[in-house]
């Protein structure tokens, strides 16, 4: 401790320095082993395990640094002394010891080790830890199971595989975003709930790169996530409790995700190709009613509204049209089956100091809708990793390369594929060209010559370099970039208008968006490890300067000379800037952490972090965030060792601290006026761009953990049950403002307290496990429960009408449909405070909850002899809206779903469907309006899912050092529920339902 | 030895710089610059040419959104919609639908943003007012010229939410904490403070428009808007000497007798337009307007208002248009430039003479001054080729003035609604010709999400 207090009072040198000190001042440290001079003897050897030879065995002596590997037969050879001990061990696999007498070979079989799971080392970050001494809560998955799944999104590999992670895919068109939701809602604005991305130790930033304008064809503006591509991923591990995410301070309220990508391995250099071809078709359809009835009802509706002469403009049954054509518009317009086609080679492989990795991938899928649409996707990723041989100095580098080339039509033909009248005129007339019915109506195929094309570029590059000091020190420099560029455009030719409005170029336009993010960020960290009797002592501590440029501009052309020059600026007569922002975020934080373990049984883990952000004005920069965890191996002590020896593994856990939230965008703390894009009287505007609130600080979210683990039998039945209580206060919101404040909402704190409580459970089980036979099974639920525990002044607030105290914050309030009048045909509700009129506010008073109520996975592998299986159920139980709130009044000119048949017609009538109408009855339409906000709009939607099968066949391929696997995919195979209006995964309604994918494929090591 | 004591310093170098990290002060690495695009609120005002530039962006704001834009989410369609000026093409319950079926709900999308971009643009007049109040830089006259516009974009704002919602709030700061729980006020009280606003910016403005075509208020424009507000609260006296006032500023105004020529951007008879958005394009009413082939896609004349130009109106032949083919449709011709067109002729006219010699006419009548009432009124009809007219007792002349209003002032930001419902003949004149109108539906709705939000807001108008 001396040592220590001496240090801390000489503090001078900058920082550079130090760096530089690190990188370079290093080999006067390199003290060489003295080894006892012993006789040595070549041993060689061959490892296997039940079902054969067993490359890659790690070989070593123990107590020195000498080792290496078995080749692809098992062989091994390694210079020993008698007396010496063998160490092979081998991820999966018992580890043995053998002890060196004269002999020169050895054979060893490796028994396969159900508790492997337990050996793992998880990435926790800027610490690794092993999985059975871990403090904190830390979900997995690996290429193992990424590698099974036919999809292009890395948060799609996660889904229903991760206990406490939801993740909801937004829409099936190529280059659409998920949403990932790690234990819940902790934040009252909804972009406030997501988790941080740290790729190879560099932060991702998840904020869109798209723009609403230019991102038309998507429910949410373009992800950068979707430029990761899944399989250069070794391991993702979510971070999910204080003790895990408190190191990350102010970003980790949300919970951490940590993508590792895949690095070369000493051994012979490796080669491996996979291929694979697949179809994808969009999984759902709506019920929809058929000409007959539609027409049925269209008649009907004017009948109601006492109109006997159907209006010039109700093309649909007052002749203009067939009336008794019909077309299946879903299946014309999104009906098509889109081909898939992927591969990927890569070649690693490295010395004892040297491992390397390069990979290259490429992707390319087609399009549902009529037409030519193509999303591609390639990049390359390059791993290299050294050691000195000393093993003092390791370097190790990690970069990866992107492309995105999107083009898609800018609308997503799903919403008109719903609602077309069943009856609407054919597509082409006889000529083959577009039919536009004598401008009847708007061919919806004209919309798909609005193209939305999108480019990304992303490099990240990380270098780490880790050098080992005496005295139990190791200092660590790691260096990331980030550099994505993107541009995506909207274009709207003139040829999308009915050619009776003569368009021409000169009305042509396009919109296109440029995100440029530039991001560096430095961490020198220093470690210490310290060994005394049973304690194992850890400390870290560290530093973090990060800085994130982007740009964004968006542009406007129109009035073109030529529709082949439209993605030509130059060549629009007329160009506007709507908007041209330099964003710069900086983030600056100190972190440490320190871990006790006792006799490998007790474990202390704190953690802390102060942070500074620019997102905060002058004086609330800085917070300080921080947590302890804590875990007992039980089934260490001699009492369960000697009375529960069934139970081979026992762990408590627990953990408390807190996190915080900085997700509110930058400069939301000043006054300022910004160049509007609207030109007037030859100037450009300046408008006032929020209402001044410079006081707003950080959001904190406090988070409690307990745990159990419990293996059994060896660890055949691996078990986790883990209980966590989050809440956040403080909340950071844009409350909601009336309109006559000028402004929708203001940026400020909220004194109001969310809590996220929930249980999860995993288990893992090997049920059998033989040479030819194997069967290991998980399974994954999670239930939450989210509620919102205080709010001061809620009733008084603008909030009143949103959030009710005790229940969850993703609720909807709603009518209660009490029928329909038998006598006026109209939907009634019921009149809670019975004043005999309906106001949202007084008498929406029903409740339902959005959030799932539970949700997880059913994971299986089966294995015999060469051929292996894999498959795993999603499993949701949740509400969701239904078509009622999406669709327009019944009876107007939109098809509907079959649900709306039987109608009320006359007097007396007592159904459950109100009269139609052809929207001049106003009773009705605010009937039906609110109807689209009662109990009825709102049904249930949960689902199972079989979501991912694959069948792997190992093929003889008669020569060593050559393998070949080919398999069959699929993706969202089989989905059970009783929603009725498409599919029950979405967050807004009417965007392309996700896709089934089968896919064929080939890979082939040598 | 020697050694490890060079270890021990090299170790200690390392340490201190690291730790220098942990307790060097460092603010200023996240004390970033204000960006680029954005300047503060004070720095806007202390500038003529960029607190000018405040005050234009709510006249491009008013252009392109909200109530008085000519996109289809303005009053000019949805008001001829919702009465019996237009045919909706349209046939989706968030597009005009709604409006020409008279169905409207509370929730419906243009319901809601003609609301709220309202209180938007009043939120950036006041704005501009605290501002240059603020400011120590500008000079009077500049003051006055700023603080005149922002009191006459408030007036005119408030004048048409009143309009069409009747009872609402009056803004006239910028304190969200006072702002967020307003009370409606009552009609009469919304006007008499309308008038208040405009008296004040007459007294502020010059006579003589500064900037370009007409694109900012002057006194004459504020007297004109003036004007209007005494007529819908029957203050004929006053309504009569403020469009006199405007009428007998000739020098800046001279009836242009070419019915084509009324609408384009350098017309004398023009009080106050909107500058177009660029050199290129024309107007939102022209592309919404024309159609050079039938049936159009969003919307049409109702033969009704076809049917009401007498015999040889000018207007008729110069202002409409009848597209022929398997029917026969018309559309307003007012704005000629639609789709296609390139260089700019045309602007959004907002206040024009040919209203003022109308309301001076009313204002007369109501008074008694049948003869010089009917001067006015045979101003306009003889101008479009019409004789003079036949009516004789102030009933008639009334009437006939009324009848002149809606040749005249068609499609233009809602006359037509305004003018049925101060004069009580909506629920007589609509519920003929419009099957779902509602007694109920002299006004629209409040925003459904304005009345959560604000429950002082409540209750809502009658009907939804």
């Amino acid at each position: 401790m001396n040592k220590f207090s001496f240090i801390l009072k000489s503090g001078t040198i900058n920082f550079s320095l130090a760096v530089l000190v690190l990188l370079f001042c290093t080999t006067t440290w390199a003290s060489p082993l003295s080894s006892r001079q012993q006789t040595q003897q070549q041993i060689t050897g061959t490892i296997s395990d039940a079902a054969g030879p067993l490359p890659a065995v790690t070989v070593t002596v123990k107590g020195k640094t000498s080792g290496t590997l078995t080749d692809q037969n098992g062989y091994f050879s390694i210079t020993a002394a008698v007396g010496d001990t063998l160490v092979f061990s081998f991820m999966g696999y018992k580890t043995v010891e053998i002890t060196v007498n004269n002999q020169n070979t050895i054979k060893v079989q490796l028994q396969e080790d159900a508790t492997a799971l337990k050996e793992v080392v998880v990435n926790a970050g800027y610490y690794s830890v092993k999985d059975k001494e871990r403090t904190g809560s830390i979900a997995r998955i690996t290429a193992k199971d990424i590698e099974t799944q036919p999809v292009t999104n890395v948060l799609a590999t996660m889904q229903g595989r991760m206990a406490g992670v939801d993740v909801i895919q937004n829409t099936g068109m190529p280059g659409g975003g998920f949403d990932i939701r790690i234990r819940g809602l902790n934040s009252l604005r909804a972009v406030g709930n997501a988790p941080l991305f740290i790729v190879d130790g560099v932060p991702f930033a998840s904020d869109a790169i798209g723009n609403t304008q230019t991102s038309t064809n998507l429910p949410t503006a373009t992800s950068p996530l979707n430029t990761l591509t899944p399989s250069d991923i070794e391991s993702i591990e979510v971070l999910k409790d204080a003790d895990a995410t408190a190191i990350y301070g102010s970003r980790g309220a949300n919970g951490v995700v940590l993508i590792t990508t895949k690095r070369g391995k000493t051994g012979k250099t490796q080669f491996a190709v996979s291929s694979s071809t697949a179809f994808g078709q969009v999984i759902s359809t709506m019920d929809l009613l058929n000409t007959e009835q539609y027409i049925t009802m269209r008649e009907q509706a004017f009948a109601n509204d006492n109109i006997a002469t159907y209006p010039a403009t109700a093309y649909d049954i007052n002749g203009t049209w067939d009336r008794n054509r019909y077309t299946d518009w879903q299946k014309e317009l999104t009906g098509r089956t889109a081909q898939i086609t992927s591969m990927q080679a890569s070649v690693s492989g490295g010395s004892a100091q040297t491992h390397f990795l390069i990979s290259g991938t490429t992707f390319q899928q087609g399009t549902v809708f009529p037409g030519n649409f193509v999303y591609k996707k390639g990049g390359v990723h390059a791993q290299l990793d050294h050691e000195s041989i000393d093993k003092r100095f390791k370097v190790s580098f990690s970069g990866s390369y992107d492309i995105q080339d999107n083009d898609q039509p800018s609308r997503d033909l799903t919403r008109v594929g719903r609602n077309l009248a069943p009856n609407a005129p054919a597509l082409y007339n006889e000529n083959g060209e577009l039919n536009w019915e004598n401008s009847t109506w708007e061919n919806p195929l004209a919309a798909l010559r609005a193209k939305a094309l999108a480019k990304t570029n992303n490099v990240i590059a990380n270098t780490l370099f880790t050098y080992v000091l005496p005295y139990g020190f190791t200092a660590k420099g790691s260096f990331g970039f980030t550099d994505l560029r993107h541009e995506e455009s909207r274009s709207n030719p003139s040829t999308v208008f009915d050619p009776i409005y003569a368009a021409t170029a000169q009305n042509s336009s396009i919109f296109v968006n440029t995100t440029n993010r530039q991001s560096w960020i430095v961490e020198p960290q220093i470690q210490w490890m310290g060994k005394a009797s049973q304690a194992k002592i850890e400390v870290l501590i560290g530093a973090t300067y990060q800085h994130t440029a982007t740009n964004r501009m968006l542009q406007q052309g129109s009035n073109f000379t030529s529709n082949s020059l439209l993605y030509n600026m130059a060549s629009a007569a007329l160009v506007r800037v709507l908007s041209d922002d330099d964003i710069l975020y900086r983030y600056q934080a100190f972190f440490g952490r320190l871990n006790l373990a006792w006799d490998s049984t007790y474990f202390i883990n704190i953690t802390g972090r102060r942070d500074g952000s620019s997102r905060f004005g002058s004086g609330k920069q800085f917070a300080t965030f921080g947590a302890i965890g804590a875990a007992w191996i039980f089934t260490e002590a001699s009492f369960f060792k000697d009375h529960f020896s069934f139970l081979s593994f026992g762990k408590v856990r627990g953990s408390y601290g807190i996190t915080g939230n900085d997700q509110i965008g930058d400069y939301q703390y000043l006054d300022t006026y910004q160049s509007s894009t609207a030109l007037y009287d030859g100037g450009v505007g300046l408008a006032p761009i929020r209402l001044f609130n410079p006081n707003f600080s950080w959001e904190t979210n406090k988070k409690l953990e307990a745990a159990l683990e419990l293996g059994f039998f060896n660890d055949r039945i691996f078990a986790t049950a883990s209980w966590y209580q989050n809440r956040s206060s403080n909340q950071l919101v844009g409350i909601p403002l009336p309109s006559t404040t000028g402004f929708t909402s203001i940026q400020s704190n909220l004194d109001a307290t969310i809590e996220n409580r929930g249980i999860e459970l995993s288990l893992r089980a090997v049920p059998f496990q033989n040479k030819d036979f194997g069967w290991t099974t998980n399974f994954n639920i999670s239930f939450s429960k989210n509620k919102l525990l205080q709010f001061p002044g809620l009733e008084t607030s603008t909030y009143r009408n949103q959030y009710v105290i005790g229940k969850s914050i993703n609720i909807q309030k709603l009518y209660q449909v009490t029928g329909v009048n038998p006598q006026t045909g109209v939907y009634e509700f019921k009149d809670f405070n019975g004043d005999g009129m309906l106001t949202f506010a007084d008498d929406a008073q029903v409740t339902k909850d959005l959030n799932p109520e539970y949700f997880g996975g059913l994971q299986n592998q089966i294995r015999y002899k060469r051929l292996q299986l894999d498959f795993l159920f999603q499993f949701v139980k949740q509400q969701n809206w239904n078509a009622a709130s999406y669709y327009s009044t019944p009876g107007a000119f939109s098809n509907q779903p079959t649900s709306v048949l039987g109608s009320w017609q006359q007097a007396g009538d007592v159904v459950s469907t109100q009269l139609y109408t052809s929207g001049t009855n106003s009773a009705a339409a605010n009937a039906y309006g609110r109807y689209a906000y009662s109990n009825a709009a709102i049904t249930d939607a949960s689902y199972i899912r079989l979501k991912n099968i694959s069948l792997t066949y190992n093929v003889p391929t008669g020569s060593k050092g050559l393998e070949c696997r080919l398999n069959v995919q699929a993706q969202n195979l089989l989905t059970f529920t009783n929603y009725k209006d498409g599919d029950p995964e979405f967050r807004s309604f009417n965007y392309l339902p996700p896709l089934r994918i089968i896919s064929l494929g080939a890979d082939i090591k040598f | 030895m020697k050694n490890k004591l060079i270890i021990k310093q090299r170790l200690l170098t390392i340490f201190s710089s690291i730790l220098f990290l942990l307790v060097g002060s460092c603010d200023s690495f996240v004390e970033v610059a204000q960006p680029n695009s954005q300047l503060t609120s004070e720095a806007v005002f202390k500038d003529y040419t960029t607190a000018t530039a405040a005050m234009k962006d709510v006249y491009a704001k008013m252009r392109d959104s909200g109530l008085l834009t000519g996109k289809s989410s303005g009053l000019t369609h949805l008001l001829g919609q919702y009465t019996d000026e237009l045919i909706s093409y349209q046939t989706s319950e968030t597009s005009a639908f709604p409006f020409y079926n008279n169905s409207l709900v509370s929730t419906h999308i243009f319901v809601r943003d003609n609301w709220n971009s309202a209180y938007s643009q009043i939120y950036a007049a006041n704005a501009v007012i605290k501002g240059v109040n603020a400011s120590t830089v500008l000079t009077a006259q500049q003051k006055n010229q700023l603080i005149g516009e922002a009191l006459f974009v408030r007036a005119l704002l408030h004048s048409y939410l009143v309009g069409v919602y009747n009872a609402c709030p009056y803004v006239t700061s910028t304190h969200y904490e006072q702002n967020l729980s307003l009370h409606r006020l009552p009609i009469n009280e919304v006007y008499a403070l309308c008038i208040a606003d405009l008296e004040q910016a007459v007294s502020l403005l010059p006579v003589a428009y500064v900037g370009t075509l007409r694109s900012r208020p002057n006194k004459r424009v504020a007297q004109a808007l003036l004007a209007r507000l005494y007529l819908y609260t029957s203050q004929w006296a006053a309504a009569s000497n403020a469009a006199s006032a405007v009428l007998n500023e000739t020098s800046l105004y001279v009836w242009e007798p070419d019915f084509n020529k009324v609408f384009l951007k350098g017309s004398t008879s023009t009080l106050w337009q909107f500058a177009a958005a660029g050199t290129v394009g024309n107007t939102q009413e022209g592309l919404l307007f024309v159609f050079n082939a039938g049936p159009p896609s969003t919307a049409s004349l109702t033969t009704a208002l076809f049917a009401a130009f007498e015999q040889g109106d000018l207007r008729k032949t110069n202002w409409t248009r009848t597209i022929t083919g398997n029917a026969t449709w018309h559309h307003s011709y007012k704005y000629k430039q639609g789709m296609g067109s390139s260089a700019t002729t045309e602007h959004s006219v907002v206040l024009r003479l040919a209203e003022q010699y109308l309301i001076r006419a009313e204002a007369r009548a109501q008074q008694g001054e049948l003869t010089t009432a009917k001067e006015d009124l045979n101003f306009i009809r003889n101008n479009a080729g019409l004789p003079n007219t036949d009516a004789l007792t102030q009933q008639d002349i009334l009437e006939a003035i009324l009848r002149e209003r809606r040749v005249e002032l068609f499609t233009e930001m809602g006359h037509r609604f305004f003018d049925l419902k101060r004069t009580g003949k909506l629920n007589a004149v609509l519920s003929i010709v419009k099957p779902g109108w509602n007694n109920t539906d002299s006004s629209w709705p409040v925003p459904e999400s304005e009345l959560l939000i604000n429950p002082n807001l409540a209750p809502q108008n009658e009907g939804y």
